[in-house]
């Protein structure tokens, strides 16, 4: 009986112990099967990524068509943009990308612009070599959060559109790219050299820095500089900018010491500024500060001066809903205007790319030149943008 | 000024003498997990998330190396991203 037992046990642990390594062997197997799968879709990709063709071209950009009720004013449908952007590379190599923007003029008039035009010429994997007419390193908001379908609101903070505090594009060229982690760490930067900006009056009145991109530099020498960003947590950007050079000015008025009407002056000018970015869930909160120094000349009747603005964002997608309510406070100081607004937004997302908006801006301007412009002129705001 | 061109040009001149090994180096692999979570990272905190269905695969080659530039991307994670949205994207929508 005993013999029996024993062997019926011996003949249990013996299967048991064949099921066991058919059981292993079945799993190595199906872990082959699955590694195998794992490199061929490795290989397919890895081949997309190298692509068969070494030049070619895609067209991407954005649209926004705006609605205004201004106080002390009718309403109106106040905007059509259109901003075809074009992409074009060579192989890893090279990239092209140019933006054009048209907008319809109050008086029916097509206004055009180009944004940027520039080419990178990839040096390495952490090295860009950018030359053309790009947007502005200094600063985040106008190289990256200007588009309609980005801008979580239907206008700009104030400053940061054109003739404001923040330089928006320069002719030149830059060098710039994201940096290997440091401790985890991830980093970008971005170098220039440009044309020098302009300085001088605007034809309505104001004393304007015009901080974009231009051809000629006057014979005024370059303006250097770059932003440094890095993000401490994966959602969150810290940047800082600054800017060194000089501004040219063609004088309309002088002094009488020695320079004529007409002459082209320099001006010492400096740009600092700082932002921060911060992306966690459904929370989206950004702010930036920037500001532009214009030192004094003297050949010219225009004083020098501070030209700064600052901004703070929030918005928030509800409950993974498709509304978004943002709150935005801005503020712009300049030697002859002190403005400051709050904007309250509601934002529908049709899709991540296609969004409605409407907003209500309190603006306050204490130059006593605006406050009974419109300017100063609260009023509600439409807007519906799509990003392709 | 010009003593800035030069050093700029010097250090260009230099980056471009070194650039050819780390090139070689870096195209080898590619990290699908890095490419979804600097995906998920880094575009949220300027846009909202485009999906990988939103564009097809030609645009997205164009569209990253746009993004490569205007987000301070590395080269490294550029490609990681592109494989990412590549290896997400459905049958249905692969063109």
């Amino acid at each position: 009986m005993k013999s029996t037992m024993l062997k019926l046990l011996l003949s249990v642990v013996l299967l048991t112990a064949l099921e066991a390594n058919q059981k292993e062997t079945m799993d190595i197997q199906q872990l082959q099967k699955e590694l195998y799968e794992l490199k061929k879709n490795i290989n397919q990709i890895q081949s997309e990524l190298e692509g068969n063709a070494k030049s070619g071209f895609q067209l991407a950009g954005y649209a926004a068509f705006d609605w205004a009720d201004i106080q002390k004013d009718d309403n109106e449908f106040s905007g059509a943009k259109f901003a075809p952007i074009f992409h074009a590379q060579y192989g890893k190599l090279f990239q092209f990308e140019g933006e054009l923007e048209f907008t319809t003029k109050s008086d029916g008039e097509t206004n055009t612009e180009l944004e940027y035009a520039a080419g990178t010429l990839f040096i390495n994997d952490y090295m860009g070599l950018q030359i053309g007419k790009f947007m502005s390193p200094v600063g985040q908001f106008v190289q990256n959060l200007h588009p309609s379908w980005i801008n979580k609101l239907p206008t700009t903070p104030v400053g940061f559109g054109h003739d404001g505090a923040a330089p928006t594009s320069n002719v030149g060229m830059s060098l710039r790219g994201g940096l290997p982690k440091v401790k985890g760490i991830r980093s970008n930067y971005a170098t220039f050299i440009s044309n020098a900006a302009t300085f001088g009056t605007a034809a309505d009145g104001d004393v304007v820095i015009d901080a974009s991109g231009k051809t000629s530099s006057g014979n005024i020498s370059k303006t250097w500089g770059g932003r440094l960003a890095v993000n401490p947590t994966g959602g969150m950007e810290v940047g800082f900018s600054s800017a060194l050079g000089k501004v040219s000015e063609t004088l309309t008025a002088t002094t009488n010491v020695g320079a004529t009407v007409g002459d082209t002056v320099a001006r010492d000018y400096e740009v600092i500024g700082a932002d921060f970015m911060f992306n966690i869930n459904s929370l989206d909160l950004k702010a930036e500060f920037i500001q532009q120094t214009i030192g004094e000349s003297q050949f010219s009747t225009l004083e020098g001066g501070i030209w700064k603005a600052w901004y703070a964002q929030m918005s928030y997608q509800l409950f993974s809903s498709n509304f978004e309510p943002v709150l935005r406070y801005s503020d712009y100081h300049n030697p002859e205007a002190k403005r400051n607004q709050w904007a309250v937004g509601l934002n529908y997302l049709f899709s991540n790319n296609l969004m409605a908006k409407i907003a209500y801006e309190y603006n306050s301007d204490e130059d006593k030149d605006a406050i009974n412009s419109s300017i100063n002129d609260n009023r509600v705001l439409a807007q519906l943008a799509f990003g392709f | 000024m010009k003593k800035l061109l030069k050093l700029m040009g010097l250090t260009v001149f230099l980056l471009l003498s070194l650039s050819t090994s780390v090139m070689a180096k870096n195209e080898i692999k590619i990290d699908i997990a890095n490419g979804a979570l600097v995906w998920a990272e880094t575009c949220m905190r300027c846009h909202n998330l485009r999906k990988p269905e939103d564009l097809n695969k030609r645009a997205w080659k164009y569209s990253m190396n746009h993004m490569r530039v205007r987000a301070g991307l590395t080269g490294q994670e550029t490609r990681d991203v592109l494989a990412f949205i590549l290896s997400a994207k459905t049958a249905e929508d692969e063109k």
